[in-house]
C-alpha cells in the first residue's frame, strides 16, 4: 500500500512540474519582459507606465522587473550569457557601446526607417549617444544635466545671495568657504560649503575639465586627455577647496554620514543630477537649484541618458520594439515628467508645466538650459575598466591621505591609455 | 585503518540513497564550477561572445597586473595577521570559559553571538565606533586627551578590518576548543596537582600538547576563511564601482569577472586562490605529522 502511495505521490509531481513548463500564456497573448534598475517609487511609476501601454495594446503584457543598481548589472550580464535575456532592458549610455559591440542589441534602424517621425520631438543631445554607424540599437527615456543644488536655509542664514545664472568657478569657491562653519569652535567642521563625489566624472570633475578648456578623452577614445595643463588646474581647484580652504569634504569625512553630506544637511551645495531631487526633498530641505559655474574656458556640465534596448534574441521584437515607441510618447513621458526623478527626453513635455511646475516647487528650467553648454558623458568601450582606473587611482588623494596629485595623475594616465589600447 | 561499519546487503543500496543528493549536488555544483572556472582560466571570455582559447596567457597576465599583485599582498598580510589571531585569542577564551562560573552559559553566547549576526549588520555598528569625526572609539581617544585616528584610512584600515574578522571569528574557535578542551581526561590534571604543577605549568605541559588536534584544524579552518574574507572587509572598506582602500584578492576576482568583463582573468586568479590555499593545506599537514599529539 505504503508503495502504491508513493509511486502515485512521485507521479503527481511529475505532473504537475511538466504542467508548470507548458507556455504560461494562452494563444494569441504575447508577453515581453523588461528589466531595469530603480528603487520602488519607480517601480510603481513603470507599472502605471505599462498599464498604459496595455489599455492601448491590447494582447500585449509587459512584465516588469526592477532591481537596485548594483544587481542589476549582475543579474542582466548573467541572463545574457545564459542566453535567456529580457526582451527589453535599461541600459545607461556610458555602458552601450559595450553590449551593442559585443552584439547582444537588436538594430532597431529599420524600425525607425518604417517610422522616421518617431524621434521629432526628441532632444537631439539625447539621441546622439545611440547612435552607430549601423543605425540606434537603442532609444533615450530621459536624460539628466548635472546641475548645483544650494542649501536655501543655510545660505540665508549667513546672509548670502543665492548662486546666479553666470556664476564663476571663484565664485563657487569663495561662497563655499564662506559657508564652512565650525560652529562650536571645536575644531571639527560642522557645515562644509561644498562636497560631491570625485570618483566618476560625471558629478563633477569632467564638467571643471570642460569649463577650465580641457577635455577628457580625445575624439577618436585613443587618448586619455585628463592630464592635459588645462585639466590639472581643474583638478588643482577641487584639491585647493578641499585641502586649502577645508571648505569640500573629504570622502573619508562623507563617509561618516552615508556619502552624500548635502542630504545629511551638513553640506551648503552639491553638484548632482535630477534623480536626487526626491530624497532631497524627503530629507525635509530647503533647496533649490543653479546651473554649474562658468569657467576660465566656458561654462560646461554634464548630459547622460538612461535608455532601453532590446535583446537580439528577443522572441517578440515587434512587440518590444512598440513598447520602446510608446516610452518616448508623451503619454509615457507625461508619467516619467511627474515621477520627477529625470528630465523628459520629448521636448514638448520637458517644456511644459507638466515638468517645470512639480509639487517639488524647485526651478526646473535649470535642468533644460543647462543642456545649451553641456558635453555628453562620453560614451565608448571599456568605460567601466577606464573609470576604475581613474577614479580608484585618484582616491586616496580625495581620501585625504598622502599623496601628490600631479604625480598620481602622472601614474595613472598611462594605465588609463592600456584600458582604452585593449578595448580598441 | 578501519572506520566504523561495513553496510551489509539492504543498507547498501540506503546508503547510497541517502548519499546521492549530497554527491549530486557536490558533482554538479561544487566540482562542476571548478571545472568550468578551470577550463574558462585558459580563455578569453566577455560573457556575451563565444570564449576564445588563450593558454596560459591569463596566468602570465597576472605577474604583471599591479593591481591583482597588490590585492594578493593584501591577502598575505591579512591572513598572516588574521590566523594566529583567531586561534590565540580563541584558545584564550575557551580556557577561560572552561570552567564553572556563574552564568557561564550567558558569557559563552556572548561570544558566540558575532557568528549567527549579520556581517552587514554588525559591520554598519563597526562603521560607528571607527568613524572619524564621529566614532565611539575617537570620541573615547579625544576625552582621555589622545589624538583622533583616521581608523580606516588606507594606512590603518587593515589593522582595524582585522581586529573586526578576528572578533567575528572568535566565538567559531572558542565552540571548537571548548569541545576539545572538555575532551582532556580530568585525571590528568588531578595528578599534576598532586605533583605540584602551577595553573601554568598544566596550561604548558598538559593543555597545550593535548588540544593540538583541535588547534590544529582551527588553524586550518581560519587560513580558508581568511582566503575568502570579503564581507566585513567590503562593508568597511568599499569605495566606487567595487573597489576597497584595502583590496584582497575576492575583491580582484568579483571586479575583473563583473566590472570589467574579464571572465577569463577573473578565473585564472580564482584558481590561482585555490592552488595557493591547496599547497598551504599540504604544508598543514606534513606539520600535523610533526606536531599533532594523538592520544
Amino acid at each position: 500500500m505504503k508503495k502504491v502511495l508513493f509511486s502515485l505521490a512521485t507521479v503527481a509531481i511529475l505532473l504537475l512540474n511538466a504542467c508548470s513548463m507548458l507556455p504560461g500564456g494562452t494563444s494569441g497573448k504575447t508577453e515581453i519582459s523588461m528589466m531595469m534598475w530603480g528603487d520602488p517609487a519607480e517601480l510603481d511609476v513603470w507599472n502605471q507606465i505599462v498599464d498604459d501601454f496595455e489599455s492601448a495594446n491590447p494582447g500585449i503584457t509587459v512584465n516588469v522587473e526592477v532591481s537596485e543598481w548594483d544587481s542589476y548589472w549582475t543579474k542582466l550580464k548573467t541572463l545574457l550569457a545564459a542566453n535567456t535575456p529580457p526582451d527589453i532592458f535599461a541600459i545607461d549610455a556610458p555602458y552601450y557601446l559595450d553590449y551593442q559591440s559585443k552584439g547582444v542589441l537588436l538594430n532597431i534602424q529599420p524600425y525607425i526607417d518604417e517610422n522616421p517621425a518617431v524621434l521629432d520631438g526628441v532632444y537631439p543631445q539625447t539621441l546622439t549617444a545611440y547612435q552607430t554607424p549601423d543605425g540606434y540599437f537603442g532609444l533615450p527615456r530621459d536624460f539628466q544635466t548635472i546641475v548645483v543644488f544650494y542649501n536655501k536655509d543655510m545660505f540665508d542664514a549667513a546672509g548670502l545671495p543665492y548662486p546666479s545664472a553666470d556664476w564663476t568657478y571663484a565664485d563657487l569657491r569663495a561662497t563655499a568657504k564662506s559657508l564652512t562653519l565650525d560652529s562650536n569652535g571645536d575644531g571639527v567642521i560642522d557645515q562644509y560649503g561644498f562636497a560631491t563625489d570625485l570618483w566618476d566624472m560625471e558629478l563633477f570633475w569632467s564638467s571643471a575639465i570642460w569649463a577650465y578648456g580641457g577635455d577628457v578623452l580625445s575624439a577618436d577614445h585613443t587618448r586619455t586627455l585628463v592630464g592635459s595643463p588645462e585639466a590639472r588646474q581643474a583638478w588643482q581647484f577641487a584639491y585647493d577647496m578641499m585641502f586649502v580652504d577645508k571648505s569640500w569634504a573629504d570622502t573619508t569625512t562623507a563617509g561618516q554620514y552615508g556619502g552624500d553630506l548635502f542630504l545629511a544637511g551638513k553640506a551648503a551645495m552639491t553638484t548632482i543630477g535630477h534623480w536626487s531631487v526626491p530624497s532631497y526633498a524627503e530629507a525635509g530641505l530647503n533647496f533649490d537649484v543653479a546651473p554649474m559655474p562658468v569657467g576660465p574656458a566656458r561654462q560646461a556640465t554634464s548630459v547622460n541618458s538612461a535608455g532601453f534596448v532590446i535583446a537580439k534574441g528577443s522572441k517578440n521584437p515587434d512587440a518590444a520594439w512598440k513598447f520602446l515607441q510608446f516610452v518616448i510618447s508623451p503619454a509615457a513621458q507625461t508619467r516619467l515628467a511627474e515621477m520627477g526623478f529625470a528630465c523628459p527626453v520629448l521636448q514638448s513635455v520637458a517644456e511644459s508645466p507638466i515638468f517645470l511646475k512639480q509639487a517639488i516647487d524647485i526651478n526646473q528650467q535649470v535642468f533644460l538650459d543647462s543642456l545649451e553648454f553641456a558635453h555628453m558623458k562620453p560614451v565608448f568601450k571599456g568605460y567601466d575598466e577606464w573609470a576604475a582606473v581613474i577614479g580608484d587611482g585618484m582616491a586616496p588623494i580625495w581620501a585625504g591621505e598622502d599623496a601628490d596629485l600631479n604625480a598620481t595623475l602622472d601614474d595613472i594616465i598611462p594605465q588609463a591609455d592600456d584600458v582604452l589600447t585593449n578595448n580598441k | 585503518m578501519e572506520f566504523g561499519l561495513k553496510p551489509l546487503g539492504r543498507e547498501k543500496f540506503w546508503l547510497w540513497a541517502l548519499l546521492a543528493p549530497t554527491i549530486f549536488g557536490l558533482v554538479f555544483s561544487a566540482f562542476g564550477a571548478l571545472l568550468a572556472t578551470l577550463a574558462l582560466s585558459f580563455t578569453r571570455w566577455d560573457l556575451f561572445t563565444s570564449p576564445v582559447w588563450a593558454g596560459l596567457s591569463n596566468y602570465f597576465d597576472l605577474f604583471t597586473d599591479e593591481k591583482f599583485l597588490k590585492s594578493l599582498a593584501n591577502t598575505a598580510k591579512f591572513s598572516s595577521l588574521y590566523v594566529p589571531g583567531v586561534v590565540i585569542i580563541s584558545l584564550l577564551i575557551a580556557v577561560l570559559m572552561n570552567r564553572k562560573i556563574k552564568g557561564i552559559g550567558l558569557f559563552r553566547t556572548m561570544y558566540y553571538l558575532p557568528c549567527v549576526t549579520s556581517a552587514v549588520a554588525t559591520a554598519l555598528v563597526w562603521n560607528m565606533i571607527y568613524g572619524k569625526d564621529t566614532g565611539i572609539l575617537n570620541f573615547v581617544l579625544t576625552h582621555i586627551g589622545l589624538q583622533p585616528v583616521c581608523w580606516l584610512c588606507t594606512d590603518h584600515a587593515m589593522s582595524s578590518v582585522i581586529i573586526v574578522n578576528i572578533w567575528g571569528a572568535i566565538g567559531e574557535g572558542m565552540i571548537i576548543f571548548l569541545a576539545g578542551l572538555t575532551a582532556i581526561p580530568r585525571e590528568y590534571y588531578e595528578a599534576s596537582e598532586m605533583d605540584g604543577a602551577s595553573g601554568l605549568q598544566q596550561f604548558f605541559k598538559i593543555t597545550l600538547p593535548l588540544i593540538t588536534p583541535s588547534i590544529f584544524f582551527q588553524t586550518l579552518m581560519s587560513t580558508i576563511n581568511a582566503f575568502q574574507a570579503y564581507d566585513y572587509i567590503y562593508m568597511l572598506t568599499r569605495r566606487g564601482q567595487g573597489d576597497s582602500s584595502i583590496p584582497v584578492v575576492v575583491f580582484s576576482i568579483y571586479r575583473n569577472a563583473w566590472h570589467f568583463n574579464n571572465y577569463g582573468g577573473a578565473s585564472a586568479q580564482a584558481i590561482e586562490l585555490t592552488v595557493i590555499v591547496a599547497l598551504l593545506m599540504i604544508v598543514y599537514f606534513w606539520l600535523e605529522k610533526k606536531l599533532v599529539v594523538y592520544e
